[in-house]
């Protein structure tokens, strides 16, 4: 795909999924607590070139993303440096609580290996079809590109559509008069 | 109140025979679990505890992570001794089983207890530190028992290869005649992070520490409440006589101060003394644990009494040599002339004609030379004469003890 067509892609009607995030549920296995997940993917600090997310005691980052209805993912922004920015980036769909043990025990739904262009925020398209019924997303980042020792990961996004899905926090108790 | 599942991995290996842990090492051992399952169960109800042992034909799950502190006290019986500790093993099974936990919103945690000498080498054990630290899970070692020659180190380095903004920790416990759970319980393993003690916790430190100070005149009310009434009483009584003497001392400094000014001078001197002597005791005595000690270490060492009767008989002979500060002394007892004092000053002040007619001139519309304004200022001024002779001592010595 070319560049015009992913960036008009985006325009259509994909929408930044920020809003649809359930905060409550949203985890990062082996990040750094200076440098936690909300620095990349939270409104304002995820725009903020001085705050990364970092990874701890090795370079792999687990990042679970849970949403508050059902989405459609279309595309993902990962911003990172060009040496210690994230490389080889498997997502899962719909997989509760993983670990990074069983990384390995069922296959991504989508795998992307980012390009230095990826990396300054050119959206990686994904396998529309295998992200139509999303609840949650996991993020699994595998190495980065030069092999250092810590990832550092300045910015997520993730474009995609909504399904018509009752929240049910909103249902309210019909009074009876 | 930290929602935890925590995972507690016995030793069971033939080290833990010994006896020099009243009774047996083992029996010490299972004492220090059942009180931390008991703390834990209780800092949160929703708290899960689960047992494994290390040693004995292999690492066996005694107990999943389970609230139920009966079924974790039951498995606890009829365990075996022997065969030799695999600490490698040991944690990663406990981790696995945290893995597959129900509540996945629990936080992880792994207690070891290390008797026995450490097979492993410190880069294992470092290697599967890290693992528990990319997987958020805390880890607590109590290291007691044997000390071989580079068991304290290697535990040392699992520790930091685990440690994650002071989540873990490490408790070495020696032999000695306090038994492991005493120990334990004051450490934050049982504490828990931050969190400053939970009531179990309180509540069994003051039920099993007999002699432990840290309880107010190192008794405990528990044991001896008689006792411990007795002494806050007196030590009640020892500071309400040192607040009273402290106050007189301060009547008697201020009266001294309506006194001559040398007087004045030496006597505040004295005062000051006196009173920077009791700071510097009471720094000094500062040091020590016990405040009631101290203050009436304090009490003994000061004569406050005494110094004031070298002060006061010094005053009567001021008074003596000089009658208007015998004057003065008594108008100051007065509240009545020091009302009549201010007013005599007000009164003086108007009397001054040429400070009145400066105001006079400063307002607007008004001319000092006006025939009326000059017949009042006159008529003021006749008035204020006789009140002028009789406040004339009293004024001088107003501004004196100024």
């Amino acid at each position: 795909m070319s560049a015009a067509e992913s960036a008009t892609a985006i325009q259509r009607n994909q929408v930044d999924l920020l809003d649809f995030i359930d905060w409550s549920g949203v985890e990062c296995l082996n990040q750094s607590s200076s440098h936690s997940l909300s620095n990349a993917l939270k409104q304002g600090y995820r725009e903020d070139e001085g705050l990364n997310l970092e990874s701890d005691a090795d370079e792999q980052l687990l990042i679970y993303i849970p949403f508050t209805q059902v989405i459609k993912l279309h595309s993902v922004v990962l911003i990172g440096s060009e040496e210690e920015g994230p490389k080889t980036v498997k997502l899962f769909a719909n997989r509760e609580h993983m670990g990074f043990s069983n990384v390995s025990d069922f296959p991504p739904s989508d795998t992307a290996v980012l390009s230095s262009d990826n990396l300054k925020g050119k959206p990686v398209v994904l396998k529309y079809v295998k992200f139509q019924n999303v609840r949650s997303l996991t993020i699994f980042i595998e190495d980065n590109q030069s092999g250092s020792e810590i990832t550092k990961v300045q910015k997520i996004a993730l474009y995609g559509s909504t399904v018509e899905t009752t929240d049910m926090k909103g249902l309210k108790k019909i009074e009876d008069h | 109140m930290v929602l935890e599942a925590t995972m507690i991995c016995i030793d069971n290996s033939e080290w833990m025979r010994n006896g020099d842990y009243a009774p047996s090492r083992f029996q010490a051992q299972a004492d220090a679990v059942n009180l931390i399952c008991g703390a834990k169960t209780q800092s949160n109800p929703e708290n899960t505890v689960g047992v494994l042992t290390m040693a004995g034909k292999g690492v066996r799950v005694l107990v999943t992570p389970t609230s139920d502190l009966g079924k974790i006290l039951a498995c606890m019986h009829g365990l075996e001794i022997g065969g030799e500790m695999n600490l490698a093993a040991g944690i990663q099974v406990a981790q696995l089983a945290l893995k597959h936990r129900q509540n996945k919103k629990q936080q992880q945690r792994i207690i070891v207890f290390a008797g026995s000498p450490v097979m492993h080498d410190k880069k294992a054990l470092e290697m599967i530190g890290k693992k528990l630290k990319k997987n958020s899970v805390a880890l607590d070692i109590v290291n007691f028992g044997e000390d071989d020659e580079g068991k304290t180190e290697k535990l040392e380095a699992l520790l930091a290869a685990v440690n994650n903004n002071d989540t873990s920790h490490i408790v070495h416990v020696p032999a000695g005649p306090t038994a492991l759970s005493d120990v334990l319980i004051s450490t934050p393993i049982f504490t828990g992070d931050g969190e400053g003690g939970s009531g179990f916790a309180a509540s069994a430190a003051a039920a099993a520490a007999g002699g432990v100070s840290g309880f107010e005149f190192g008794v405990d009310p528990n044991l001896d409440p008689e006792l411990a009434l007795a002494l806050r009483v007196s030590m009640e009584e020892e500071r309400a006589r040192q607040e009273a003497a402290a106050k007189q001392a301060a009547e008697e400094a201020s009266k001294e101060e309506k006194g001559g000014e040398e007087q004045d001078a030496t006597m505040t001197e004295r005062a000051s003394e006196g009173a920077s002597e009791a700071d510097n005791k009471k720094i000094e005595i500062a040091d020590d644990d016990d405040t009631s000690l101290q203050q009436a270490l304090a009490m003994s060492m000061d004569e406050p009494t005494s110094s004031q009767d070298l002060q006061d008989t010094e005053m009567s002979d001021a008074a003596a040599e000089d009658p208007e500060l015998a004057l003065a002394l008594q108008l100051s007892v007065q509240d009545s002339t020091k009302d009549s004092s201010s007013q005599a000053d007000v009164s003086k002040l108007l009397a001054d004609q040429s400070f009145v007619s400066s105001i006079l001139a400063s307002l607007p519309g008004v001319d000092p030379n006006d025939p009326s304004v000059k017949e009042v200022l006159a008529s003021m001024q006749n008035q204020s004469e006789p009140q002028q002779k009789q406040d004339e001592d009293k004024a001088p010595k107003k501004e004196e003890e100024k």
